[in-house]
């Protein structure tokens, strides 16, 4: 009988999965003509399309694909723990041999150019690893991944904080990793337990069938996910910023007015200056750099002057979302020509948000143990006290052993 | 030259020559258990350490900023650091026999950073800000906290195969271990015997021009260094591979238990260093991330000891998987630390060098 209903839930298993090749085919081959012919207009046109999130999402969608026509399930490699640590050594080794390649206009200089491959290599992102497709497009699985792992875990994580587990058999509360078994001859033990646990500064909660549960750190567990939840945050502002941002070189020099592209701002410079020390070598004068520099700048909007400020690298002048760096400069026959680099990115906000949730979680993680006792009297008619932690182990030992003292000494 | 800057070459060199002193006074400690030896040890680290704060002090107050701004000033630094540390836990654990490896590690690095000498700079505009102090001292202390990761991670796989009475895997893993140390050596000392030309371009920033025959000289360096470290890495495994020596070293357990706090202590650092960089970087220059050597590199070092954290907590890798990896960490921390200051370009290339 129940060999025959293995049986039964193996064929519609095979079944399954073998009739929906047909749908992953069809779609693996219409994302490849739309591929090809998105990758021909790229090619021919980089400057003109910028086609690279579509192309990445589409590679990404066709290796997906090709996944489910082997008959594998799409959302079990998702959840896989596999999956991540080769896309976190493969992320890792793209990134290597990007830090070994000259990367976006230092090809400019460097032989590769001269290479009959060069255009071939080019292509194929090479020259400008960390914004080619396939970059993005691991980026893009690593975080399908990380969805599907945050929503798997999510609903038990929540749980576990709102509705924990308070009722328990005696069993449950000997096997845990510390308990202790305390002999009570008086009445009142359970509110004498509740007093000591609430002395050490842990949470009561009473259940419903005798048994108390006392915790400390409740939200300790949810470090993971707010670790994890803040690169979503991250990677979100990062593609806010990459659509909604720019980022503008303007080259100013002493006394002109320059227009800021795409907004009504003017900026003009009212004087670059700079102190400069020199580069010795063996007490031998090889070369001069600067120690400051600095440009008068003077904001317009719609002709109407609306900020004046002198900056410098670590101090901007911001305005309305709006940001002047002073990125560089050079020097002409005719002085010097200060570099801004203007820049708007509306996704900070995310971003910040980010670095918060990362710096939560870390903190959660590493500074709050999430320590639980369950007691309750056993049917032994002794008092049974058990307890856990999910980290710093011997602290917790320590905490409990004085509980346990406690108790036994005021019986 | 200024008084001052001469005193504090003094005093660096003092701290150089006790850390070396020490250094032997531990190893001595290590192999005879000589408690007079260690107490001697001790004091010395510690009038060490004093020179070393001075000298630091003094850098500090001729420089205007907080000696961080050069690789001399870094490595002179992290050197005391790792001083500062050591003592400070020897204080309260019993932790003796592990000085036997980390001062001398803390005189190479003391050592190196006199390699790179150079006098005191005002900083680069583009480092002048309060983040530096920050941002450096967070990335310092994770380098640190792996580094330590890294020696208890070679001597759990050392322990195991004493335990399991594998000399000839002994001798392996230190001659493995103290030729790649050679070969770095040799590289930087290469490097600094070849002595290539030097251009400057406009923003001062400084390239080198190497000939063949400077060419010759890095990987002569380099081959030599090789040898030297082949050959006392025999010298020290042959020594260490006797059933005694199991006894002198901490437990597989404690081993294993170390590595594993020390990455999980300092992945959350080196991430709050990344993000102190990106939130830096975006006041400075108006953008958070813009794939910089550095950056690259640091992501890279982050993304592997982030997979190292999920074997061990979801795939409950353990023991020598962990301690090897824990091992191969060390090449891409260093690569952060030192490769790409010295290899690559790049916004941190801090001053010319």
């Amino acid at each position: 009988m129940s060999a025959d209903k293995a049986a039964a839930i193996k064929k519609t298993d095979s079944k399954g999965s073998s009739g929906s090749i047909f749908i992953p085919a069809v779609l693996a081959l219409v994302l490849i003509v739309l591929n090809v012919v998105l990758s021909i207009a790229y090619y021919n046109n980089q400057d003109v399309y910028d086609l690279r999130w579509v192309l990445a999402i589409l590679d990404l969608s066709i290796i997906l694909s090709f996944y489910a026509m082997a008959g594998k399930r799409v959302s079990h490699l998702l959840v896989s723990m596999k999956l991540a640590l080769t896309l976190l050594l493969v992320l890792a080794i793209l990134s290597i041999i990007g830090t070994i390649l000259p990367q976006g206009e230092k090809v400019i200089n460097s032989g590769w150019i001269d290479n009959p491959l060069y255009n071939f290599y080019r292509h194929l992102g090479l020259f400008d690893m960390y914004h080619s497709r396939w970059f993005l497009a691991l980026l893009f699985l690593l975080a399908f991944n990380l969805i599907v792992c945050i929503y798997n875990r999510l609903p038990t994580a929540v749980k576990h904080v709102m509705r924990p587990r308070i009722d328990v058999k005696d069993i449950f509360i000997t096997s845990q990793p510390l308990s202790a078994e305390i002999d009570a001859p008086g009445g009142n033990t359970m509110s004498l337990a509740r007093e000591v646990l609430s002395d050490h500064h842990y949470r009561i909660r009473e259940g419903n069938t005798g048994s108390v549960m006392a915790e400390k750190g409740r939200f300790a567990g949810l470090y993971s996910l707010s670790f994890h939840l803040s690169f979503l945050l991250i990677g979100l502002g990062a593609i806010i910023i990459s659509f909604t941002g720019f980022e503008e070189r303007l080259e100013i020099p002493d006394g002109a007015t320059a227009s800021v592209p795409g907004t009504e701002l003017q900026v003009t410079n009212h004087g670059f200056q700079m102190e400069t020390v020199e580069v010795r070598e063996n007490d031998r004068v090889v070369g001069y750099r600067p120690s400051v520099y600095s440009s008068d700048l003077e904001l317009f909007d719609n002709g109407e002057s609306v900020a004046r400020k002198t900056i410098t690298v670590n101090d901007p002048l911001r305005y309305g979302g709006i940001n002047f760096h002073q990125a560089s400069y050079y020097r002409t026959g005719r002085g010097y020509v200060t570099v801004l680099s203007v820049n708007k990115s509306p996704g900070k906000s995310l971003i910040y948000l980010g670095f918060g949730a990362m710096m939560g979680g870390i903190v959660l993680g590493l500074y709050f143990p999430h320590r639980r006792i369950w007691f309750k009297m056993g049917e032994s008619g002794k008092l049974l006290v058990g307890g856990r932690t999910n980290r710093a182990k011997m602290s917790f030992q320590q905490d409990f052993d004085n509980i346990i003292t406690e108790l036994r000494s005021s019986k | 030259m200024d008084p001052l800057i001469k005193l504090e070459e003094i005093l660096f060199i003092v701290a150089v020559v006790s850390y070396l002193v020490s250094s032997f006074l531990y190893i001595w400690y290590l192999i005879t258990r000589s408690d007079r030896a260690v107490k001697l040890g001790t004091i010395i680290l510690v009038l060490g350490l004093a020179a070393h704060t001075i000298a630091l002090m003094l850098r500090w107050v001729s420089s205007g900023h907080a000696p961080m701004a050069n690789l001399y000033e870094s490595l002179s630094l992290f050197g005391w650091g790792i001083v500062l540390f050591f003592l400070i836990a020897q204080h309260f654990y019993p932790v003796k026999v592990a000085g036997s490896l980390v001062v001398p590690t803390a005189f190479l690095i003391t050592s190196v950073a006199g390699v790179f000498y150079e006098g005191p700079q005002p900083l680069v505009p583009a480092l002048q800000s309060y983040w530096l102090w920050i941002h450096v001292t967070i990335a310092m202390l994770s380098y640190g906290l792996f580094a330590l990761a890294f020696g208890a991670g070679f001597f759990y796989i050392v322990q195991e195969y004493l335990l399991k009475k594998q000399y000839q895997n002994v001798v392996a893993a230190f001659v493995i271990l103290l030729a790649a140390l050679g070969i770095v050596l040799g590289l930087w000392a290469g490097s600094v015997w070849a002595e290539p030309a030097k251009v400057a371009d406009e923003l001062g920033r400084i390239d080198k021009i190497y000939t063949g025959e400077d060419t010759a000289k890095i990987l002569g360096g380099a081959g030599f260094g090789l040898l030297i470290g082949a050959i006392l890495g025999f010298v020290a495994g042959k020594g260490a591979s006797r059933p005694g020596f199991s006894k002198r070293l901490p437990s597989l357990d404690v081993l294993d238990e170390v590595s594993y706090r020390a990455i999980a202590f300092g992945f959350p650092l080196l991430t709050i260093g990344i993000i102190t960089g990106a939130i830096w970087a975006d006041q400075a220059w108006g953008r958070w991330w813009g794939w910089d050597p550095k950056e690259t590199w640091s992501f890279i070092t982050w993304l592997y000891y982030g997979a190292y954290l999920h074997t061990r907590l979801t795939m409950g890798w353990r023991g020598k998987h962990s301690a090897i990896l824990a091992v191969i960490g060390l090449v891409a921390v260093m690569f952060t630390y030192l490769g790409v200051n010295l290899l690559l370009s790049g916004l941190h290339s801090y001053t010319p060098t």
